[in-house]
């Protein structure tokens, strides 16, 4: 009771969004901790929901990420497309799975048929998160890894030629530039510029 | 009939992590190396982890093994970024083929 009056006092001021966001952190964080302690005595239940609490309104700024100029608006952590994004994540699995087969294949060969290289690509994308997705689907796929991201443009290094194919094609763009771009869209304007680019 | 799923996933997993190791030790240069650490840290913790999973069923330990999949997911190829980034910021020249 006590803890939650001191809540309203310090977001008080501020818009109903932070205090709902602060709310949702809090719940999240008390239910992560419930998964990982497992227990349902009193005295933990009340040490988890003050932790978590505390730590909500230490982190929350954290999770509201700045805009810069050159890589689009800045956006909450909140407010990220969560459905779209969790369409998205089992193809990711997919194409890590294959992307392991394709390195190990290449691995156990005996020749070793590898060709290292660098590729740059740019793509526009809606926001620093989107980014961030991009980035780190890439690395995540064995083969490739984003080395650099500056201005829009990614600097990827590759294992080999497919690897590179795949995410610089000869004409047009990869697809998974595009299915993140895709993800991240908002609204219908971005979408059918998407389908002009494809 | 779980336990064979489990040892099949786990041998699986521990496929990818030798083939990793194995990759390490083969190919040429600090970059290309990171590729092969790559296949370790995704399909191999992966499917081990989704073996210890399936062999301990639905409970309160298979969900935390969950949390570390997913935490991994998200945690190696940002600390696999900023490796490659400081080697390439630092001037290490890539390997190519034909350039010897």
């Amino acid at each position: 009771m006590m803890a939650s009056n001191n809540v309203k006092k310090i977001v008080g001021g501020t818009r109903s969004g932070e205090r709902r966001t602060l709310l949702l952190l809090t719940l999240a964080l008390y239910l992560f901790w419930i998964i990982l302690s497992g227990k349902m005595e009193a005295k933990y239940l009340i040490i988890g929901f003050a932790s978590a609490l505390i730590i909500a309104l230490i982190t929350q700024p954290l999770l509201q990420v700045p805009a810069r100029a050159d890589q689009g608006e800045g956006r909450s952590l909140y407010n990220l497309p969560w459905l779209r994004l969790a369409a998205y994540f089992p193809w990711l699995l997919w194409q890590i799975i294959l992307a392991n087969l394709q390195v190990t294949g290449i691995i156990l060969n005996p020749r070793l048929p590898i060709q290292p290289q660098l590729v740059r690509f740019r793509k526009k994308l809606p926001g620093p998160v989107a980014y961030l997705t991009l980035a780190n689907s890439i690395t995540l796929t064995p083969g490739t890894i984003t080395v650099e991201l500056e201005d829009e443009q990614y600097l990827v290094h590759a294992l080999g030629d497919a690897a590179a194919r795949s995410l610089v094609p000869d004409e047009g763009e990869g697809e998974m530039p595009a299915r993140v771009a895709m993800v991240f869209a908002e609204g219908e304007s971005k979408r059918t510029h998407l389908q002009q680019e494809e | 009939m779980a336990d064979i799923m489990a040892v099949v996933l786990i041998t699986a997993g521990l496929f990818f992590l030798t083939v990793g190791a194995i990759g390490l030790v083969r190919l040429p240069d600090f970059y290309t190396r990171l590729h092969a650490a790559g296949l370790g840290d995704t399909l191999g913790l992966s499917l081990t982890l989704l073996g210890l999973m399936v062999y301990e069923g639905l409970t309160l330990t298979s969900l935390k093994m969950l949390f570390i999949g997913m935490f991994i997911l998200l945690a190696s190829p940002t600390a696999t970024h900023v490796l490659i980034r400081a080697a390439y910021r630092a001037g290490l020249k890539p390997w190519t083929r034909g350039e010897g």
